[in-house]
Protein backbone atom coordinates (compact mmCIF):
# COMPACT_ATOMS: atom_id res chain seq x y z
CA UNK A 1 0.00 0.00 0.00
CA UNK A 2 1.47 3.77 -0.85
CA UNK A 3 1.85 5.34 2.08
CA UNK A 4 0.82 8.47 0.59
CA UNK A 5 -3.08 7.12 0.38
CA UNK A 6 -2.97 7.00 4.01
CA UNK A 7 -4.91 9.60 5.87
CA UNK A 8 -3.15 9.29 8.86
CA UNK A 9 -5.51 11.66 10.92
CA UNK A 10 -8.59 10.02 9.80
CA UNK A 11 -7.36 6.57 10.74
CA UNK A 12 -5.88 8.04 13.94
CA UNK A 13 -9.60 8.86 14.91
CA UNK A 14 -10.70 5.04 14.19
CA UNK A 15 -7.28 3.45 15.84
CA UNK A 16 -7.50 5.18 19.11
CA UNK A 17 -10.73 3.26 19.82
CA UNK A 18 -8.77 -0.02 18.97
CA UNK A 19 -6.50 -2.53 20.90
CA UNK A 20 -2.52 -2.08 20.67
CA UNK A 21 -3.13 -5.45 19.19
CA UNK A 22 -5.44 -4.71 16.96
CA UNK A 23 -2.95 -1.62 15.59
CA UNK A 24 -0.17 -3.94 15.44
CA UNK A 25 -1.90 -6.17 13.15
CA UNK A 26 -3.29 -3.18 11.34
CA UNK A 27 0.57 -1.61 11.05
CA UNK A 28 1.64 -5.14 9.98
CA UNK A 29 -0.44 -5.78 7.43
CA UNK A 30 -0.22 -2.21 5.60
CA UNK A 31 3.83 -2.13 5.83
CA UNK A 32 6.25 -4.52 4.56
CA UNK A 33 9.43 -2.17 5.77
CA UNK A 34 8.54 -1.78 9.31
CA UNK A 35 10.28 -2.03 12.21
CA UNK A 36 9.77 -2.02 16.39
CA UNK A 37 11.83 0.14 18.44
CA UNK A 38 12.56 -1.44 21.49
CA UNK A 39 13.72 0.58 24.35
CA UNK A 40 14.89 -2.47 26.66
CA UNK A 41 12.08 -1.38 29.23
CA UNK A 42 8.28 -2.16 29.45
CA UNK A 43 7.85 -1.82 25.61
CA UNK A 44 8.49 -5.42 25.78
CA UNK A 45 4.65 -6.17 25.69
CA UNK A 46 5.09 -5.09 22.24
CA UNK A 47 7.42 -7.33 21.18
CA UNK A 48 5.72 -9.86 22.77
CA UNK A 49 2.22 -8.88 20.80
CA UNK A 50 3.80 -8.58 17.68
CA UNK A 51 5.77 -11.91 17.54
CA UNK A 52 2.54 -13.47 18.27
CA UNK A 53 0.81 -11.98 14.94
CA UNK A 54 4.21 -12.14 12.82
CA UNK A 55 7.44 -14.24 14.07
CA UNK A 56 9.66 -12.04 11.37
CA UNK A 57 8.54 -8.68 13.26
CA UNK A 58 11.92 -6.42 12.88
CA UNK A 59 12.96 -5.37 15.77
CA UNK A 60 15.31 -2.49 16.58
CA UNK A 61 17.07 -1.64 19.79
CA UNK A 62 19.53 1.91 20.93
CA UNK A 63 22.42 1.07 22.21
CA UNK A 64 23.79 4.55 23.43
CA UNK A 65 26.65 2.93 25.11
CA UNK A 66 25.74 3.72 28.46
CA UNK A 67 22.24 2.04 28.91
CA UNK A 68 22.85 -0.59 32.67
CA UNK A 69 24.15 -3.98 32.28
CA UNK A 70 21.30 -5.19 33.23
CA UNK A 71 19.59 -3.47 30.72
CA UNK A 72 21.88 -5.69 27.81
CA UNK A 73 21.74 -8.67 29.75
CA UNK A 74 17.81 -7.76 28.95
CA UNK A 75 17.91 -7.68 25.59
CA UNK A 76 19.54 -10.74 25.07
CA UNK A 77 17.22 -12.07 27.25
CA UNK A 78 14.50 -11.20 24.36
CA UNK A 79 16.44 -11.91 21.76
CA UNK A 80 16.62 -15.74 23.21
CA UNK A 81 13.24 -16.15 24.67
CA UNK A 82 11.55 -15.19 21.70
CA UNK A 83 14.23 -15.92 19.25
CA UNK A 84 14.14 -13.25 17.08
CA UNK A 85 16.99 -10.96 15.47
CA UNK A 86 17.11 -7.63 17.51
CA UNK A 87 19.46 -5.44 15.41
CA UNK A 88 21.29 -2.92 17.89
CA UNK A 89 22.28 -0.14 16.70
CA UNK A 90 25.59 2.01 18.11
CA UNK A 91 25.99 5.52 17.68
CA UNK A 92 28.71 7.06 15.39
CA UNK A 93 31.88 6.51 17.23
CA UNK A 94 33.66 9.84 15.89
CA UNK A 95 30.90 11.81 17.20
CA UNK A 96 30.96 10.10 20.54
CA UNK A 97 34.81 10.54 20.58
CA UNK A 98 34.64 14.54 19.56
CA UNK A 99 31.92 15.01 21.77
CA UNK A 100 33.35 13.58 24.90
CA UNK A 101 36.73 15.29 24.50
CA UNK A 102 35.07 18.39 23.71
CA UNK A 103 32.65 18.01 27.20
CA UNK A 104 33.78 15.04 28.90
CA UNK A 105 31.65 11.99 29.79
CA UNK A 106 29.20 14.10 31.69
CA UNK A 107 28.29 16.94 29.59
CA UNK A 108 24.64 16.19 29.86
CA UNK A 109 24.92 17.48 34.08
CA UNK A 110 26.18 20.62 32.61
CA UNK A 111 24.54 21.85 29.88
CA UNK A 112 21.09 19.71 29.03
CA UNK A 113 20.67 15.73 27.63
CA UNK A 114 19.79 16.66 24.19
CA UNK A 115 23.46 17.07 22.42
CA UNK A 116 24.35 13.82 24.16
CA UNK A 117 20.68 11.84 23.40
CA UNK A 118 21.27 13.68 19.91
CA UNK A 119 24.20 11.84 19.22
CA UNK A 120 23.90 8.56 20.71
CA UNK A 121 20.27 8.06 20.27
CA UNK A 122 18.86 10.21 18.20
CA UNK A 123 21.55 9.95 14.96
CA UNK A 124 21.27 6.19 15.23
CA UNK A 125 17.30 5.90 15.07
CA UNK A 126 17.02 8.57 12.26
CA UNK A 127 20.38 6.59 10.27
CA UNK A 128 17.67 3.67 10.93
CA UNK A 129 14.16 4.62 9.69
CA UNK A 130 15.89 5.61 6.55
CA UNK A 131 15.34 1.94 5.71
CA UNK A 132 11.92 1.60 6.29
CA UNK A 133 8.24 3.00 5.93
CA UNK A 134 6.67 3.11 9.17
CA UNK A 135 7.94 2.64 12.56
CA UNK A 136 6.35 0.65 16.17
CA UNK A 137 7.28 2.70 19.54
CA UNK A 138 6.07 2.14 23.11
CA UNK A 139 5.52 5.90 23.39
CA UNK A 140 2.77 6.65 25.63
CA UNK A 141 0.34 9.65 26.84
CA UNK A 142 0.81 9.19 30.99
CA UNK A 143 5.03 9.08 30.26
CA UNK A 144 4.85 12.74 29.83
CA UNK A 145 3.38 15.26 32.65
CA UNK A 146 2.72 17.89 30.61
CA UNK A 147 -0.56 18.75 29.55
CA UNK A 148 -0.65 19.37 26.00
CA UNK A 149 1.14 15.73 25.81
CA UNK A 150 -1.04 14.53 23.03
CA UNK A 151 0.63 11.34 21.41
CA UNK A 152 -1.55 9.68 18.59
CA UNK A 153 -1.88 6.27 17.63
CA UNK A 154 -0.53 6.65 14.44
CA UNK A 155 1.26 9.64 12.68
CA UNK A 156 2.84 11.06 9.73
CA UNK A 157 6.33 11.12 10.63
CA UNK A 158 7.43 14.35 8.95
CA UNK A 159 10.61 14.60 11.35
CA UNK A 160 12.32 11.42 10.03
CA UNK A 161 10.85 10.53 6.64
CA UNK A 162 12.75 10.17 3.52
CA UNK A 163 13.29 13.22 1.47
CA UNK A 164 10.27 13.05 -0.70
CA UNK A 165 8.62 10.20 0.85
CA UNK A 166 6.43 9.34 4.03
CA UNK A 167 7.14 7.36 7.40
CA UNK A 168 4.52 6.72 9.38
CA UNK A 169 4.86 6.21 13.14
CA UNK A 170 2.50 4.31 14.99
CA UNK A 171 2.15 3.82 18.82
CA UNK A 172 -0.17 1.42 19.87
CA UNK A 173 0.30 1.76 23.34
CA UNK A 174 -0.27 5.51 23.10
CA UNK A 175 -3.60 4.77 25.24
CA UNK A 176 -2.38 2.74 27.81
CA UNK A 177 -1.31 3.07 31.23
CA UNK A 178 1.48 2.34 32.77
CA UNK A 179 -1.10 -0.10 34.47
CA UNK A 180 -1.93 -1.64 31.91
CA UNK A 181 1.43 -2.64 30.62
CA UNK A 182 2.17 -4.29 34.10
CA UNK A 183 -1.27 -6.21 34.23
CA UNK A 184 -0.44 -7.38 30.65
CA UNK A 185 3.02 -8.35 31.60
CA UNK A 186 2.33 -10.20 34.61
CA UNK A 187 -0.24 -12.00 33.48
CA UNK A 188 1.34 -13.01 30.19
CA UNK A 189 4.28 -14.05 32.70
CA UNK A 190 6.44 -12.10 30.03
CA UNK A 191 10.40 -10.82 30.89
CA UNK A 192 11.18 -7.71 32.08
CA UNK A 193 13.83 -5.48 33.06
CA UNK A 194 15.10 -6.47 36.48
CA UNK A 195 15.63 -2.98 37.22
CA UNK A 196 11.96 -2.56 37.31
CA UNK A 197 12.02 -4.62 40.20
CA UNK A 198 14.64 -2.00 41.83
CA UNK A 199 12.39 1.20 42.36
CA UNK A 200 13.26 1.48 38.51
CA UNK A 201 9.87 2.95 36.43
CA UNK A 202 11.54 4.57 33.39
CA UNK A 203 14.55 2.89 31.60
CA UNK A 204 17.34 5.02 29.92
CA UNK A 205 20.65 6.02 29.87
CA UNK A 206 22.48 4.34 33.02
CA UNK A 207 23.66 8.20 34.31
CA UNK A 208 20.37 9.66 33.19
CA UNK A 209 18.14 7.52 35.00
CA UNK A 210 17.26 6.97 38.75
CA UNK A 211 14.66 4.63 40.92
CA UNK A 212 11.74 6.65 42.06
CA UNK A 213 9.61 6.65 45.65
CA UNK A 214 6.08 6.38 45.71
CA UNK A 215 3.59 8.93 44.19
CA UNK A 216 6.55 10.26 42.30
CA UNK A 217 5.94 10.52 38.24
CA UNK A 218 7.97 8.42 36.10
CA UNK A 219 9.58 11.74 34.83
CA UNK A 220 11.04 12.30 38.06
CA UNK A 221 13.58 9.56 36.89
CA UNK A 222 14.75 10.63 34.29
CA UNK A 223 16.77 13.83 33.94
CA UNK A 224 15.88 15.13 37.17
CA UNK A 225 18.46 17.80 37.27
CA UNK A 226 17.05 20.12 34.22
CA UNK A 227 14.22 21.87 34.82
CA UNK A 228 10.88 21.21 32.35
CA UNK A 229 10.58 23.14 29.45
CA UNK A 230 8.00 24.47 27.48
CA UNK A 231 7.37 23.37 24.38
CA UNK A 232 5.50 26.33 22.16
CA UNK A 233 5.36 24.28 18.84
CA UNK A 234 2.34 23.07 18.69
CA UNK A 235 -0.57 24.22 17.50
CA UNK A 236 -3.65 24.61 19.87
CA UNK A 237 -5.21 21.36 18.45
CA UNK A 238 -9.33 22.86 19.30
CA UNK A 239 -8.12 25.88 16.55
CA UNK A 240 -7.05 22.73 14.41
CA UNK A 241 -9.87 20.64 15.08
CA UNK A 242 -12.56 23.76 13.88
CA UNK B 1 7.32 25.89 -7.25
CA UNK B 2 6.01 27.91 -4.62
CA UNK B 3 6.94 28.35 -0.80
CA UNK B 4 4.63 29.39 1.51
CA UNK B 5 5.90 30.23 5.36
CA UNK B 6 3.47 29.32 7.85
CA UNK B 7 4.46 31.39 10.92
CA UNK B 8 2.29 31.28 14.55
CA UNK B 9 0.65 33.64 17.23
CA UNK B 10 0.11 32.27 20.19
CA UNK B 11 -3.10 32.33 21.96
CA UNK B 12 -1.94 35.17 24.30
CA UNK B 13 -1.17 37.24 21.51
CA UNK B 14 2.52 36.64 21.64
CA UNK B 15 4.70 36.48 18.37
CA UNK B 16 6.48 32.51 18.03
CA UNK B 17 9.47 32.36 19.24
CA UNK B 18 10.44 29.23 17.15
CA UNK B 19 9.13 31.38 13.87
CA UNK B 20 10.94 34.30 15.07
CA UNK B 21 14.51 32.53 15.29
CA UNK B 22 13.64 30.32 11.69
CA UNK B 23 12.62 33.82 9.85
CA UNK B 24 16.21 35.34 11.47
CA UNK B 25 18.03 32.35 10.22
CA UNK B 26 16.26 32.54 6.65
CA UNK B 27 17.17 36.43 6.38
CA UNK B 28 20.59 35.79 7.61
CA UNK B 29 20.82 33.18 5.27
CA UNK B 30 19.42 35.58 2.02
CA UNK B 31 17.30 32.85 1.58
CA UNK B 32 14.15 34.77 2.36
CA UNK B 33 14.42 35.91 -1.21
CA UNK B 34 13.14 32.31 -1.71
CA UNK B 35 9.36 32.34 0.15
CA UNK B 36 6.63 33.20 -1.76
CA UNK B 37 4.27 34.03 1.10
CA UNK B 38 4.09 34.29 4.73
CA UNK B 39 0.75 33.57 5.98
CA UNK B 40 0.33 33.85 9.72
CA UNK B 41 -1.24 30.89 11.66
CA UNK B 42 -3.08 32.83 15.03
CA UNK B 43 -4.24 30.41 17.79
CA UNK B 44 -6.67 33.64 18.75
CA UNK B 45 -8.61 32.95 15.66
CA UNK B 46 -9.50 30.15 13.66
CA UNK B 47 -10.14 31.65 10.56
CA UNK B 48 -6.99 32.86 10.08
CA UNK B 49 -5.08 31.84 7.04
CA UNK B 50 -2.37 29.91 8.45
CA UNK B 51 -4.77 28.21 11.05
CA UNK B 52 -7.02 26.86 7.78
CA UNK B 53 -3.81 25.65 5.65
CA UNK B 54 -2.62 23.72 8.89
CA UNK B 55 -6.09 22.33 8.76
CA UNK B 56 -6.10 21.46 5.54
CA UNK B 57 -2.39 19.87 5.48
CA UNK B 58 -2.93 18.41 8.73
CA UNK B 59 -0.13 19.81 10.74
CA UNK B 60 0.09 20.56 13.99
CA UNK B 61 3.14 22.38 14.39
CA UNK B 62 4.39 25.79 13.24
CA UNK B 63 6.12 26.88 11.97
CA UNK B 64 6.28 25.15 9.08
CA UNK B 65 6.23 25.22 5.62
CA UNK B 66 4.43 24.49 1.87
CA UNK B 67 6.27 23.85 -0.73
CA UNK B 68 4.01 23.05 -3.94
CA UNK B 69 4.74 22.26 -7.55
CA UNK B 70 2.19 22.08 -10.64
CA UNK B 71 0.18 19.25 -10.37
CA UNK B 72 1.93 17.89 -7.61
CA UNK B 73 0.33 17.07 -3.74
CA UNK B 74 2.41 20.03 -1.72
CA UNK B 75 4.94 18.81 0.15
CA UNK B 76 4.96 19.84 4.21
CA UNK B 77 8.39 20.66 6.03
CA UNK B 78 7.67 21.07 9.84
CA UNK B 79 11.76 20.95 10.21
CA UNK B 80 13.34 23.81 8.80
CA UNK B 81 16.96 22.40 8.53
CA UNK B 82 15.68 19.69 6.49
CA UNK B 83 13.35 22.34 4.11
CA UNK B 84 16.85 23.97 4.27
CA UNK B 85 18.48 21.12 3.10
CA UNK B 86 15.98 19.62 0.71
CA UNK B 87 14.81 22.25 -1.20
CA UNK B 88 17.08 25.57 -0.77
CA UNK B 89 19.99 23.32 -1.29
CA UNK B 90 21.60 25.08 1.89
CA UNK B 91 23.97 23.77 4.17
CA UNK B 92 22.84 22.25 7.28
CA UNK B 93 24.85 20.17 10.09
CA UNK B 94 22.89 17.01 11.04
CA UNK B 95 23.88 18.01 14.85
CA UNK B 96 21.50 21.18 14.42
CA UNK B 97 19.03 18.81 12.18
CA UNK B 98 19.16 16.94 15.35
CA UNK B 99 18.86 19.46 17.74
CA UNK B 100 15.77 20.60 16.20
CA UNK B 101 14.11 17.49 15.79
CA UNK B 102 14.42 16.77 19.45
CA UNK B 103 13.12 20.45 20.46
CA UNK B 104 10.15 19.81 18.26
CA UNK B 105 9.41 16.41 19.63
CA UNK B 106 10.18 16.06 23.59
CA UNK B 107 8.23 12.27 23.20
CA UNK B 108 11.55 11.50 21.29
CA UNK B 109 13.12 11.40 25.20
CA UNK B 110 11.23 7.93 25.52
CA UNK B 111 12.20 5.97 22.50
Amino acid sequence: MSTELLNVVDLDAKLQQQSPQEILQYAIDQFGLLALSFSGAEDIVLIDMAHKIDPNIEVFCLDTGRLHAETYQFIEQVRKHYNIDIDVLSPNGEAVRNLVQQKGLYSFLEDNHQECCGIRKITPLRNKLLEVDAWITGQRKDQSPGTRASIPVIQDDKAFARPGETLTKFNPLANWSSQQVWDYIRYNDIPYNSLHDQGYVSIGCEPCTRPIGPNQHEREGRWWWEEATKKECGLHSTNIDK
Amino acid sequence: MTITLVKKILADGSPCKKCADVISKLEQANQMQYIDKVIVADERDSNSEGILLAAQLKVNRAPFFVVEHDNREPVVYTVYFKFVKEILDGKTSEAEEIQEIMNDNPDLDYI
